[in-house]
This record gives structure tokens, sequence and C-alpha cells, in this order.
């Protein structure tokens, strides 16, 4: 592509109105599809559409292959949680908790990995994640380990969590929308292309690089801590390795490094692996051959195949 | 006072001295030339210099403060900016993007940053590839794109590793012009190159290495008929 389409501010603004129009049909939704049910699946891929666009600022714009999303849910779930059963806090307190708590470990967490790069970034934040996982699941006088943690719900309609969701991933969007047309998205392509180039042009790549992992870590959070009052139980299975798979999967295959791709993949992925299981557990295998074919023919994701044409 | 200066620059790898006791100084509005046989410290003495190398020994100062084991952004905050034998862009943004990134890094808007992105794709005959992705450019292209990064705030010193290394003789001529015009301005620059009818056309003064020491310093001209120099590129007896 070589006309000024192919300008980042351009390719980022069609990239957005897309995502929107996603947003608006999800919006209409509910005038057509009201059984609880439907709405169910729709938020739960709304969940991991928000951890996929977590993961996608991580891994698709800034180039850092974290494999700790569905940990970083996780422990925005039992933040919210473990306030609520302990401390009775309400969930006005529990859900800023749990976006602060994990902006703060993902925080510490860039600084750790600060310098890996690849197999060894993807390895140490794998073993956090499964450390994470097993200390909730082995301390079971604080966290009732596999039993899981009953959360309070914000509010009993289906519909109204549907649109609660629908909120914060417009929201989420947007903001992303407005991080990536500024500096700081210029910036963190730049380190996804190249570090010691992004470096010698005078980017602050340790602070970029941090405010990426917090604020990736962050969105995670969130979404567990929604999801845990969406469910009311919370459990050490929202951490699961299998989780943050089926978030890489809805990432790779919807499109990387965009706005749109994760927020398509994650309904389309998680919506399939609905229809799937009826057919035993076969999910899996079909989301990774998914990823094969598009990592092999076309790696730019079905976002990417439909800007192309 | 010198805008760059080193002291007793040394670094070793292993029992190798890469570096030894190299002491250069680079005068403001000056094209410096940086020359040596492969594998006698030139890049890594850049490297040091740009922050990407912390040195075992020695010192260096940008104007009056003292910059040594500074990190590269650091320093390219200060004006001290880098530009890489193997070209350092952003291949999967376009030409265009890859200048309004380098812009913004230095400080500028957004506005003023596309402005002089502008300018400079022209100058640098980059216009009918601006909107290509980085990675599409050919290697000499890439070349004058990173050049223009580095100019979209002028440099207090541009460091440039190799700069017509592989490279197109058109686009050779214009890497060589756009330094003649930008030195005619009073930027500063060090060049390390093989390229010696280049080095003798654009350096006002020369400093020669071999075996990580530094051999000779001076007028370009003067430098290129040392004999040590000589030698070294040649072997011994070659000026006899």
């Amino acid at each position: 592509m070589s006309t000024e389409r192919n300008l980042w501010s351009h390719r980022l603004r069609s990239d957005f109105r897309a995502a929107l129009a996603v947003v608006a049909v999800l919006a209409a939704v509910p005038l057509f599809a009201s059984s609880p049910y439907t709405l169910g699946i729709l938020v739960v891929s709304m969940y991991f559409a928000l951890i996929a666009l977590g993961w996608n600022l991580l891994a698709g714009f800034t180039g850092q292959f974290s494999l700790a999303p569905a940990a970083f849910a996780m422990l925005g779930a039992y933040t919210t949680g473990l306030l609520a059963y302990h401390l009775k806090a309400p969930l006005a307190i529990g859900i800023p908790a749990a976006i602060a708590a994990t902006a703060l470990l993902g925080f510490l967490l860039g600084r750790i990995v600060l310098r890996l790069k690849g197999p060894y970034l993807a390895l140490t934040t794998l073993s956090f994640a499964e450390i994470a996982r097993n200390v909730v699941y082995n301390s079971y006088n604080f966290t009732r380990g596999d039993q899981g943690l009953n959360v309070p719900s914000l509010m009993e309609s289906r519909v109204g969590y549907y649109y609660l969701f629908l909120a914060v991933l417009a929201a989420t969007l947007g903001m992303l929308y407005r991080l990536m047309r500024g500096k700081a998205g210029r910036f963190w392509l730049a380190i996804r292309d190249d570090e010691t180039g992004a470096e010698s042009r005078g980017i602050p790549v340790v602070r970029y690089k941090t405010f990426a992992f917090a604020l990736s870590c962050a969105i995670c959070g969130l979404a567990g801590s929604l999801y845990g009052t969406f469910s009311q139980l919370v459990s050490p299975e929202l951490g699961l390795l299998l989780q943050t798979g089926l978030v890489i999967a809805m990432v790779v295959i919807g499109g990387m490094g965009t706005l749109t791709g994760p927020l398509v993949g994650a309904l389309l992925v998680y919506l399939a692996s609905e229809w799937l299981r009826e057919f035993g557990g076969i999910q899996l295998i079909v989301f990774s051959a998914a990823v094969i074919v598009v990592a092999r023919f076309f790696r730019a994701g079905l976002w990417g195949l439909a800007v192309r044409r | 006072m010198s805008l760059l200066r080193t002291e007793g620059l040394t670094k070793h790898f292993g029992g190798v001295a890469a570096v030894d006791d190299v002491a250069i100084a680079v005068e403001a509005g000056e094209v410096f030339g940086l020359i040596g046989p492969n594998g006698s410290g030139k890049t890594t003495a850049l490297n040091m210099l740009s922050g990407f190398l912390a040195p075992d020994r020695g010192r260096v100062w940008l104007g009056d403060e003292e910059v040594t084991r500074m990190k590269p952004a650091a320093l390219a905050g200060r004006g001290l900016l880098r530009m890489f034998q193997m070209t350092r862009v952003f291949p999967r943004i376009c030409a265009f993007d890859n200048l309004l990134t380098a812009g913004l890094a230095r400080g500028l808007d957004e506005a003023e940053a596309a402005r002089r992105a502008g300018a400079l794709v022209e100058e640098l005959t980059l216009d009918p590839v601006k909107y290509l992705d980085a990675g599409q450019l050919s290697g000499g292209q890439r070349k004058l794109l990173e050049f223009g990064m580095c100019f979209m705030e002028p440099p207090r010193v541009a460091l440039l590793d190799e700069p017509f290394a592989a490279v197109h003789p058109v686009m050779r001529e214009t890497m060589a012009r756009f330094i003649r015009s930008r030195n005619q301005r009073g930027h500063t620059f060090l060049v390390v190159s093989h390229d010696m009818p280049i080095v003798v056309e654009l350096c006002h003064r020369a400093a020669c290495m071999n075996a990580g020491r530094l051999i000779a310093v001076g007028p370009t001209r003067d430098v290129l008929k040392d004999a040590g120099v000589i030698e070294a590129y040649l072997g011994s007896g070659a000026h006899a």
C-alpha cells in the first residue's frame, strides 16, 4: 500500500470506525435476541474481547509477548472477590481496586521482564501466571482454593450486564484509540518494530514498556473483576493457561496490532467455541488449526484480510 | 572547548582490547572521520559514544557535560544521535510515520513534526516512497530515511556508522550532499567510513584506529598519508 491511506493515523481511524461499527451491531443485538443464554454468551465474548484488547496492546502494539493475560483477569476477579468476602467492601471499591492492583502488578512484572525478549519473556510471564494461579489455588484459608469465591452481583438484569460490558468495551476502545493515535501509540509501535532503534531516537523505552504492561494488565484485571460479578463466582480456573491460549487465538485470528481484530476475533472464537461444544472437546483443535492457517497464510488476520480487499 | 570529547576510552571483550585508551575531540561545526581497517574498534567506540556500550574505563563529554555511561535515549535527548551501519528504521510503519515518530521523540509537536517530515522526504528524494512501509524500502532508501530521522530536530552531533556502505552511487551522492548542506549550516558530524574518497571529500579532520588504538589524528589528507595508517590498511612494507 503506497497511498496516504497507509499513514498510521488513517489506518487507525478506519480501524477504530470498524470497531465502533461492531460495537453498534452488538448494541442492537438485545433488540432481536434477548434470551438469557444468548446474552450470557455475548457477555462472556465481551469479557474475552476486553482481555484480547489488553493483550493486544502488549503483544500487537508493543511487541511484548506475555503469557499472563488470563492470570491478570483472575487476579482482578480475586481482588474484587476477596475484598467483598473478607472486608465486605462494596463493588464500587472492589472494581477500582482490581484495576489498581493489576496495574501495579503489571507495572512490577513489566520492570522485571524489561530486558527479556522472545521465549525468555514468554516463559517468565508464563511462570508468573502459574505461580499466581497456584498461590490462589493453594491458599484455601484466604481464597477458598478450588471451591471458588462467591462475589456479589452488580445488578440482576442480564440485559443490564450486557450493556455494562458493551459500555466498558466501547470506553476501552476509545481510550486505546486516543493513546494509539498520540505519542504513546507511536512510541509503542516503534518499540515493537525495533527497540534499539527506538532508544537511539530518544524514545524512553523503559517508561513506555512498563506503561504498556501496567495498562494491559489493568484492562485484563477490569475484565476479570466485572466477569466475577457477572458469574458471581471466581475460581483459579480463570487463570488457566488454556484461557490465555484462547485469548491469543482470538487476537491472532482477528488481527494482531489492530483494534477491530481482537474484538472480532473474540466474538467469533467464543461463539464458535460455544457452537463446537456440541461436538465434544474439539474447540482447541479447531482454533489451533485456525491459528496455524492464519499464521502461515495471512498474518494480518481477518481484519487485515478485510482491509486488503 | 570541543563539542564531543573522549579521554582514555577503553573496552575489553574477554582478553581482547577492542578499544584501548582512545582520546578524540570533535569540534563544533566539523565533519570528523573515524577510519581504520575491519576490527579496528571503530564501531565499538561509536557504541560507547552513543550509550549502547558502557566503557571499562575512560570518559565522554558532550560540550561541558560528562555523558559517560548515559543511556542512548538520554543522549539522544541531549542531541547526540546515532545512525547505524545496519539501518534501524521501524519497518511496519510507513516512511513518513517513521519521520513523525522520530520528531515526536525529539519533543516536536505533531504538526511541526509533519511539516519537517514533509520537507525532509523531498530533500532526501523519498517522496515517491513516503507512504510505503519502511520494511519495503531498499537498503539505500532506508539509510536516507534514517538520516531524515536523525535530522527531524537537528542533532548537536550526528554519529554516522558506515553511512555509505553498500549504497547505490546516486543515493551515496544524495547522502553526501545532505551532509555537506547540513555542515554548511553548522551541524557537526562524526562519520565512520571505509569509503576513502568520500572521507577525503567530506571530513575536515580524521582519526585512524588500528587494533583498538588511535594511531593518527589530524587533517584528513595528512592522516591518509601517515605511514602507520598505510601500514594498517595495506600491511607492513606497503609504504616502502
